[in-house]
Order: structure tokens, then sequence, then C-alpha cells
């Protein structure tokens, strides 16, 4: 199993953007990461799928020019410049994924309380700095690495963990109306 | 504490010690309640297919934009195709040029040419020609839909599951995902499903679930149930019976621990959201919770 994977993997590596299987591969890995990242930073969907639009067109006119490794932060940083101070940050509207051990007949105090916390929790995030937002939401839901989160944000591991740390004590002093 | 420590916590990357002298401070309960619920965040849906299609066309565009720097005699014949494909699009539109949708929790009503009634029902869309239907009455339908059509020429009703032909009769047609049934209140209908032909007389209904075929007896002369706001299934995969319900009042629903492939037998109302809930839940022994606007059905673990 291990041993095919990594010829798959250096098969690819060998490959051109420009083949429309390395091209559609990439696509599927990377235009979700691409959408929330958008989405995170702006509130708005329709943006975001521009962006992914956007950034994955720059990536087929250029890809005799980028190499298969390079092709994930090439459209990260595309991404990243496009929409850049031109539009104005929306509500960052968020879902929660079902409880995975459902509590059968919750009090209605308990489920209001949760609500409210929830919609706290809103608030917070969308008071959060741009940069803190992004970073904290691609961490928690998408499950990125702080290092491969600095990549994207094109800074330094040490910036992401400050701004993480930032985020976790805005959002609880939020929260708690410190 | 080390700089930035929560960030190290968040990512286990805290030492032993550490994480026992924060667990003693007053404001660890309240971190850990913030990872806990955002541990179970999501981000808005992605239609990664949708991304994918405009990508593709938006690449096609952008290649016949180079074409026409080439050579004149080349960009002509380019032109040329360009203005086949439109017209061939004009005649093709001429003729499915009317079209009515309806939206999650809606109905519509629609009187066609001849004074044959159309009820649609929620999430369904019809197309028709109103200019060539004196000679062609054909229907394209995608969703669900019961038809009273007046007697005359030959009535065809289009589905990518099957053709249903009459001559002037009732009859009701939904078409879903995996999903495909024609029910005959009057008079004679010939449905045409998979190079197969089935004449199905009035008070006989023809179901297909995934592909599988069977007939069943319903009321002559009737209605069906969902006219007067109430959606039944005799013997239909509890898959189909959510999917109606999620069209009906247009809320998201989501599963656990429940096996969709039951079968279910009974009705729920179109108009009453928590007795609708009820009326689903009970018979089919499961339990659900609502949040906002999805609905959450789950079985107790045993």
């Amino acid at each position: 199993m291990k041993k095919i994977k990594k010829e798959g993997l250096k098969a690819t590596n060998e490959e051109h953007v420009c083949k429309d299987e390395v091209y559609a591969s990439i696509f599927s890995n990377y235009s979700k990461t691409v959408f929330n990242y958008i989405y995170y930073k702006f509130g708005n969907e329709e943006k975001a799928y521009d962006v992914v639009q956007e950034a994955f067109i720059k990536l087929w006119e250029n890809c005799s020019k980028v190499s298969p490794e390079k092709a994930k932060s090439y459209v990260y940083t595309i991404a990243n410049n496009l929409y850049l101070n031109v539009i104005k940050a929306e509500k960052v509207r968020l879902k929660y994924a079902p409880e995975s051990n459902p509590v059968v007949n919750e009090s209605p105090d308990f489920l209001m309380e949760e609500q409210e916390y929830k919609d706290k929790l809103e608030r917070a995030l969308q008071a959060l700095p741009e940069n803190q937002r992004t970073t904290f939401l691609l961490n928690r839901i998408d499950g990125k690495k702080y290092a491969e989160i600095a990549d994207m944000e094109g800074v330094s591991v040490k910036a992401i963990e400050k701004r993480m740390h930032l985020a976790l004590k805005s959002l609880r002093e939020q929260i708690e109306g410190i | 504490m080390q700089e930035n420590y929560l960030a190290k916590w968040l990512n286990n990357e805290l030492p032993e010690e550490e994480v026992a002298q924060f667990k003693e401070s007053k404001e660890y309960a309240s971190y850990k309640k913030l990872r806990d619920v955002t541990d179970r965040l999501t981000a808005p849906e992605f239609d990664m297919d949708k991304a994918w299609n405009n990508l593709n066309n938006r690449k096609s565009l952008q290649e016949s934009k180079v074409i026409k720097l080439n050579p004149f005699k080349k960009y002509l014949s380019i032109a040329a195709a360009v203005v086949l494909v439109f017209t061939a699009s004009y005649f093709y539109y001429a003729n499915l040029n009317e079209k009515v949708y309806t939206q999650y929790a809606e109905r519509a009503e629609v009187v066609l040419p001849d004074a044959s009634e159309i009820q649609l029902n929620a999430g369904s869309k019809i197309s028709y020609s109103k200019k060539k239907w004196d000679s062609k009455r054909d229907v394209a339908l995608d969703g669900e839909a019961f038809f009273k059509v007046a007697k005359g020429k030959r009535f065809t009703v289009t589905t990518d599951n099957g053709t249903v032909t009459v001559l002037g009769t009732q009859f009701n047609v939904e078409n879903r995902k995996d999903y495909f049934e024609v029910a005959c209140y009057e008079g004679l209908v010939s449905v045409q499903h998979n190079n197969e032909e089935i004449k199905l007389p009035a008070g006989n209904a023809l179901i297909v679930v995934k592909g599988e075929m069977r007939t069943m007896e319903i009321p002559k002369n009737g209605e069906p149930s969902w006219l007067s706001n109430e959606s039944s299934f005799k013997s239909i995969p509890l898959k189909f019976v959510l999917d109606e319900f999620k069209r009906q009042f247009n809320m998201e629903i989501s599963t656990q621990n429940i096996d969709t492939d039951q079968l279910f037998t009974g009705s729920f109302s179109n108009t009453d959201r928590d007795l609708a809930l009820k009326s689903i839940s009970a018979p089919s022994q499961i339990k659900f919770k609502l949040e906002g606007k999805t609905v959450l059905f789950y079985a107790e673990a045993p």
C-alpha cells in the first residue's frame, strides 16, 4: 500500500500542471481550502467562489512555469493578493456539526444556554481582527497546522502562534464580557 | 507560563507541567469550553462541481479568445460555428421557452394554452413551448406535478426517468433522484421507462425506486394527497420521505445512527411542521432535534 502511494507521488511530481489530470487533482485538493480561506476573511461566499476561479485560471495560464509542488502555495498567494483591501468584510456565518454523542432530553435551559453561547461566539469571532479570525478558523475548522497557515499568510510560525494566542484570549474575554 | 501558551496548548505542544499548571487556573474551564465548541464549527458548504464547471467554462472562453488572433479564414469558420450554435440553441430554447419553477416550501399552478392544468409540488420545474403547443403538447418535468389534461392530441411528459404519454386524463408524475412515480387517476396513461412500455389504467400507480419497479392500486377518480397538503408513502425507503420533508418545509436534514433504507408507510402534514416531524419519527422509532433550519434525526444507542 505504502509503496503504491509513494510511486504515485513520484509520478505526479514528474508531471506537468498543464496536464489535465494533474491540474484536476490540484483543484480537488486545494480549492476548498482556498474557498474557506477567503470566506473566513470576508464572509462572502460569492467572492470566495470568484477567488477560487481567479486563482485557478492564473494557475492554468502559468501552468508551464509552476511545478506541481509549488502549485499549492501559488494558488494561496494569488488568492491572498486578489481582494486585498478591496472588499469590506461581511458577517462570517458558520454552522455546527452535530455532537457525536447527542444527549437526549437535554433541559430547555441547557439548550438555551448553548444557543446563547454560540451566539456570543459568533459575535466574538466577528469582532476579531481579520488575520486572527482567518488563522483561528483555518486551524479549528480545516485542521491546518500552524506551519501551513504561516505559509499561506506569508508570515513566521511564531507570528501564527501569537495570533492563535491572542484570538483565544479575546474570544474568551468577549464571550465572558470581561 | 511561556509565550503564546494558549496556542501551544491547543496544538498539544505544551509540556506536561505547564498543562497541569494551566488546568489549575480559573480560566481553564472557559478555554476548554471554547476549544470543545469550536471543534464542531463547520464552514459553509463548498460546491466543488459547480466551481470546477465554472472554471472550465472560463478556460474555454479564454482559449477561444486566443483563436481570434489567428488568420482571418480561421476566424471566419469559428464565427460560423458560433452562429450555428447560437441558431441551434435559439431553436432549442424557442421550443422549450416557458419555464416554471417552485422553490422549497412553495407550490404553483400552471394553465396551459389548451386549458390543461398542472399543479407543481415543492422543489420542481417544468418547461414547455407556448408557440408550438398546438402541434406538440410536450412538457419536460423535473420534480413532481399533477396533470389534468384536456382532451385532444397526444400529451407527453418527458422526464429523465421515462416518458408518460396520454390523450386526456388526470395523473401525477414524480421524478426525483433514484425515484420515479406515475399515478393515474382517470383515463389511461402509457409510461415509457427503460425501453419498456407500461399501460397504466385509472386506479393504478407505478413506482420505480433505485431501478426496482412495482405497481400498486390507488383510489380511482381521486387526487394525489399532496394537493390536500399531505405527503403519503406506502413502503417507501425513509430516505425519500426525509427528502420530501426537506422540500415541503425548506429545512436541512441530517441523520445519525439510522437506517434510511428502512421502509416507511404513512403520511405527514405539509403545513404543520411539528406534527409532520412526529408523524415521521414515531412509526420509525427514531428521535429528532431541531436546531435553527436543521433537523437532526437520530436513534438512541441501544
